[in-house]
């Protein structure tokens, strides 16, 4: 009898949770509009697109286009919950549906086109490189053979690897989980270098540090949300496209202190959307 | 099934980061077994400063977390100017967490054997050494073994905080890779087999052994 009863239970719970699995297979925007609250994963530790005071308070770019999706999708620019998230954890929260949206400084690729549906870029960045200041270094090429620290889960590393191939240079990566760990790193000396998108690494520049002039493939950064969720995809990218139109877009960069977006760059990125697809064919 | 094909392509990635974790966990596990074997010998002793010493070494080792110990060997020993590079940080910071452990298993393995053993062996004119290495530690070995393979699966387990330092194991190899590819589900399951391959056998061993270890008391 307790053993039936036991068997009861768990199909009981088993089937009401594939039932809420398959409530949530429904019209995207009209669930966030049913919550009543737009939860947005962003950066704490990047100044000018996601960053967290002492106070708990957020700001940034990211942040203000955060508020800009709430009061299209819900009309209240407030009626947004923030997470921080890192590169590593951004992908999983959107599976599981615990976000709505990611706007993390979140690099659009191909392959990631193929795991996550990505809006058309709101900002571009190119990849710049951090040294201590009693190093020496002057150029990636001054770079041989040192190893590199950058974040797990970024385009660094390629990027970096393709300059490397270009100048016939070696390069050793050590990846992290966060940026002060890098950060961190550099100051011990495990690493020679600290890599990552230039407006990052601004957030921590100090006395002891200083960022060399190169800079490596433009990266374009673009708002993901769930493989599926076209409803709300094609919402964002109405927004994004307005607001470059009118030119708030512009505004708020200049406002977090960012450098101004050349939008002819940023529409050069459209033969990404081609790569997934092809991507994808290929893996069929 | 993209996912898998893609993981599976790269499975020489996760065999370089599999045999890292092997190769790491053996020597801690050497030294742990040092470690483990001193200082619990020691704690038999009646020296107070001795005593001390080892207590306060188990104390601090079994009540920090080993990843604040990983973080410190990593990043702040180099601002001492002592430089040690991730191999040596991993063998030695898993061997001193869990030699902490170890020390604990040698002393009680050794305070189980009755008293009598050590009384009838100094009346047949042993001397405490000769006593110790030839009749007590024996039936201490015994009594130790299973509760120390379970700390050698712990220690291969805990290997994977190596991975918070770029440690290039198998942890580090999973994190990075699924990063670089956003994909996760193939690789931490595939990840968890591998530890599995790694950690099974050895409980299994100990099962045997404490089995076998019951029917010959």
């Amino acid at each position: 009898m307790k053993k039936l009863f036991c068997l009861a239970l768990a199909l009981t719970l088993a089937m009401a949770f594939c039932m809420t699995a398959m409530a949530e297979e429904t019209d995207g925007v009209a669930a966030i509009q049913a919550a009543g609250v737009l939860k947005v994963g962003v950066k704490a530790d990047v100044e000018g697109f996601g960053y967290q005071d002492l106070d708990g308070t957020y700001s940034g770019l990211e942040i203000d286009l955060a508020h800009e999706m709430a009061a299209i999708i819900l009309g209240d620019a407030d009626a947004v919950e923030f997470t921080a998230v890192t590169a590593k954890t951004r992908g999983p929260l959107l599976d599981t549906g615990e976000l709505d949206m990611v706007i993390a400084t979140f690099t659009i690729k191909a392959d990631r086109i193929v795991q996550y549906d990505f809006s058309k870029p709101y900002f571009v960045d190119a990849v710049g490189l951090m040294v201590l200041k009693d190093s020496g270094y002057t150029c990636l090429a001054d770079l041989d053979g040192k190893t590199i620290g950058v974040a797990q889960s970024a385009t660094t590393k390629d990027a970096l690897q393709a300059a490397a191939d270009e100048q016939g240079i070696t390069l050793e990566f050590s990846e992290f989980p966060t940026y002060p760990d890098i950060k961190a790193a550099l100051s011990s000396k495990r690493i020679d270098c600290f890599s990552v998108d230039k407006a990052i690494l601004m957030s921590y520049l100090d006395d002891t540090t200083e960022i060399l002039p190169d800079s490596f493939a433009a990266q374009p950064y673009g708002i993901a949300v769930k493989k599926g969720n076209t409803a709300l995809l094609d919402l964002v990218n109405e927004t994004i496209a307005t607001m470059r139109e009118d030119g708030t877009l512009d505004e708020l960069v200049e406002a977090n202190n960012l450098v101004a977006v050349d939008w002819a760059v940023v529409d050069s990125y459209d033969y990404l959307w081609e790569d997934a697809a092809a991507l994808e064919a290929a893996a069929e | 099934m993209y996912n898998w094909k893609t993981w599976f392509s790269d499975w020489t990635f996760f065999a370089d980061g599999f045999l890292r974790t092997l190769y790491i966990s053996m020597l801690g596990l050497a030294f742990t077994l040092v470690i483990g074997i001193v200082v619990g010998i020691l704690l038999c002793g009646k020296n107070r400063v001795v005593l001390a010493v080892c207590r306060g070494y188990m104390s601090f080792f079994q009540n920090t977390p080993l990843v604040i110990q990983i973080f410190i060997y990593y990043n702040v020993l180099p601002k001492l100017g002592i430089y040690l590079d991730i191999v040596t940080i991993g063998v030695m910071g898993l061997a001193l967490y869990t030699g902490a452990y170890a020390a604990d298993i040698v002393h009680s393995a050794i305070k189980a054997v009755p008293t009598g053993q050590m009384e009838a062996a100094s009346s047949q004119g042993f001397g405490y050494v000769q006593a110790m290495w030839h009749i007590i530690l024996p039936q201490a070995v015994k009594i130790g073994l299973p509760p120390m393979t379970n700390q050698a699966v712990n220690l291969i387990k805990n290997s994977s905080v190596l991975a918070v330092i770029a440690g290039g194991e198998l942890m580090y190899r999973a994190d990075t890779w699924s990063g670089d590819n956003l994909i996760y589900g193939p690789t931490f399951v595939m990840t968890g087999v591998l530890y599995l391959v790694i950690c099974l056998p050895i409980s299994l061993l100990a099962r045997w052994m404490e089995k076998r270890s019951v029917r010959h008391v």
